[in-house]
């Protein structure tokens, strides 16, 4: 199995009663709340983390894309992405993703992620996402209705300008261009490309479709995402698609110490500071974002999960009200020493045919130092030992040359 | 009182029709608001002692479909073109309420040939920096109570044809209202105010004088934009005047517009 560092870039500093005042931390976030000159100190700490991830042996360093929000202070994941692609050696740079919807013209992302992947010497990984709704509806105002048109017109262009050798002329619905010609073009031809979804069908077409990866990003752990995930595979088989589990990725916070009682003397408030603080209502669900089919399936998902996760339970753990060890005991998070990580980790990838795994080693207002020594246990005593989950499957859904340098640290 | 459902291109309309033809009246095309058709509401039938009055519901929304193929306002507006050539009467009077007001407005502005009279009921379409509209689509439900009615008791009792089940209404009021974003996502602007100098037919603006979706300032500035228009403006109304003060909205509209 792979191993993927990140971290939703959350702002530490806001006030204790910050969910109790009832405004969303998306959208419209009052501004006053985020000191620039502390945003730049947390951006550099992010990119020290994501540096040591490299050394530590991880495969990826991902990014992701996110607008008017607290919650992940990233509005251009190239750019962080920028920043690792220059100064790692050896990680896959996961943008996952650029929200294409968002791009205009979208040949940006291609141009972008073309220098990305020259940057980094082939390492990078393209992911292309919808939005969540807060992003691409509300803070960007597309038309819920028109963000997948949009994303799948956006996903042609850009494949073709990575693809095509000469000029060529886009006539779309949304974007028209007379000469598409694309300097510089990716390394990789073209990088491996993920798509991340929250349970829509038709995202589960497109990548069965395309033999894509896909990601299933949420922060609920493996109770909430078991009967989705579950679900997918079987839709999966049905459509005559790719089994291979390195074409699953899925995201874990993971909390890791010396001891069980460390971790919970490390962790348990930057975990409550996390969910606590991710306040999406009322920008969550716009009329037509999500088709009525996918709607229905989604909550038929949820409904067969409700004996390992009730619907308080969700509630009490969005709102920081759980315990440490509840959270852990209820998926949301994997605590503990490496030897107890290791075992549910293999647990869940099992369970889930997962091969790719996105680890949230920093949450929250975690501090640096605990951030920084997670990272050094999941990526030096929890990884290795991993190693063999899937070894016997090909992955085509990592960069080449990320797969042979891994391939080289280990012998 | 059941719809009939008429196909029209590729496009499935279901449209109640009120009344029976008037000599020498052409009928009234009613266009229904953001929300969803209000079906055979007290205020169509009574408009139908007047003329016939004929009520579609809009693609995307209910059981109407062909809603893929609208991809802006010009392809809306085309799509009522036919169906009034299908009809074959000639002109209509032409009634739209809230985002069916954009509609109207359009259409009466684009194709004027087909256009008698025009009435504008709490319509969308214009967009004002001093009076801005609040945003529809995450209104909880007793603040767009309290924006669509001066009286929030009406809250739930207007004539709709959202089924009653709780949850069945949720997911068919969820379905027309993504159909409205492709109009009114996220300002309920596109370009109609260039284009309201171009309606020719005679035109009354009514307004519920406590709509808290469409400030009433829209009402004088729709009148303003068009040629040919006045203002009648309904006390004790807010978003849906017709339901809410339906005598005094009728005594406004008997008085057509000349």
């Amino acid at each position: 199995m792979k191993f993927h560092w990140f971290a939703e870039v959350t702002y530490p500093h806001l006030p204790a009663d910050f969910r109790a005042r009832g405004t969303p931390s998306w959208v419209t976030m009052p501004a006053s709340l985020a000191d620039p000159v502390k945003c730049g100190e947390m951006y550099r700490m992010f990119i020290r983390l994501m540096q040591q991830a490299d050394r530590d042996g991880f495969d990826g360093l991902a990014v992701n894309e996110h607008h008017q929000t607290s919650f992940a202070v990233t509005p251009s994941p190239n750019l962080l992405a920028a920043s690792l692609a220059g100064s790692t050696q050896n990680a896959a740079i996961l943008v996952i993703g650029d929200s294409l919807a968002l791009y205009n013209p979208p040949t940006r992302v291609a141009e972008e992620m073309a220098y990305l992947d020259c940057l980094s010497g082939g390492r990078l990984i393209a992911g292309f996402v919808f939005g969540t709704s807060m992003d691409s509806t509300f803070a960007y105002g597309f038309p819920p209705v028109e963000v997948r048109d949009r994303f799948h017109e956006a996903r042609q262009l850009i494949l073709r300008a990575w693809a095509e050798r000469d000029p060529f002329v886009f006539n779309g619905r949304f974007t028209k261009l007379r000469y598409v010609n694309i300097w510089p073009r990716p390394v990789q031809a073209p990088p491996p490309i993920w798509v991340p979804g929250s349970g829509s069908v038709e995202t589960w077409d497109l990548v069965t479709d395309h033999d894509y990866c896909y990601g299933h990003l949420s922060f609920s752990g493996l109770y909430s995402a078991k009967p989705m995930v579950d679900a997918y595979w079987e839709y999966v088989a049905q459509r005559g698609g790719n089994l291979n589990p390195h074409r699953m990725a899925f995201t874990q916070l993971i909390c890791c110490a010396d001891t069980d009682a460390a971790a919970e003397a490390q962790y348990a408030e930057a975990v409550r500071y996390f969910y606590r603080n991710n306040v999406q209502d009322p920008f969550l669900a716009p009329p037509g974002y999500t088709s009525l089919k996918s709607v229905q399936a989604i909550a038929a998902n949820r409904k067969k999960g409700e004996s390992k996760l009730s619907p308080e339970d969700r509630v009490r753990a969005s709102k920081g009200e759980m315990s440490f060890w509840e959270y852990d005991e209820k998926g949301y998070i994997i605590a503990g020493t490496p030897e107890r990580v290791r075992q549910r980790l293999r647990e869940l990838a099992t369970d889930l045919r997962i091969g790719q795994l996105i680890a949230c080693l920093h949450m929250g207002d975690l501090p640096e130092d605990v951030a920084a020594h997670n990272t050094r246990l999941v990526g030096r005593e929890v990884a290795p030992h991993l190693r063999d989950l899937w070894a016997d499957q090909p992955d085509h859904w990592t960069p080449a040359v990320c797969r042979a340098r891994a391939a080289e640290l280990v012998a | 009182m059941t719809p009939a459902i008429l196909t029209l291109g590729a496009a499935r309309v279901r449209v109640w029709q009120f009344g029976a033809p008037h000599p020498g009246q052409p009928p009234l095309l009613y266009l229904h608001g953001f929300e969803a058709h209000p079906g055979p509401a007290p205020f169509l039938i009574r408009l139908a002692r007047q003329q016939e009055v004929w009520a579609p519901e809009h693609p995307g929304y209910g059981e109407s479909s062909g809603f893929e193929s609208i991809h802006d306002v010009t392809d809306l507006v085309l799509h009522y073109r036919r169906l009034i050539e299908h009809w074959g009467v000639g002109r209509v009077d032409l009634m739209g309420h809230s985002l069916g007001g954009m509609f109207a407005a359009e259409i009466a502005a684009l194709c004027p040939h087909l256009v008698r009279r025009l009435v504008l009921v709490d319509a969308y379409g214009l967009w004002l920096d001093a009076h801005p509209a609040p945003d529809p689509f995450v209104m909880p439900a007793e603040a767009l109570a309290r924006a669509k009615f001066a009286d929030p008791g009406w809250a739930g009792r207007e004539p709709t044809t959202l089924p009653e089940d709780a949850a069945a209404r949720a997911i068919a009021r969820t379905g027309n209202l993504a159909a409205a974003t492709k109009f009114m996502w996220p300002v309920a602007d596109r370009g109609l105010a260039r284009r309201l100098p171009f309606v020719h037919a005679p035109t009354l603006v009514v307004h519920g004088a406590a709509d808290g979706l469409v400030p009433p300032a829209h009402a004088e500035a729709f009148a303003r934009l068009i040629p040919a228009a006045r203002v009648a403006m309904i006390p004790n109304a807010g978003h849906l005047p017709m339901v809410e003060q339906e005598d005094a909205f009728l005594a406004a509209v008997a008085d057509p517009p000349r």
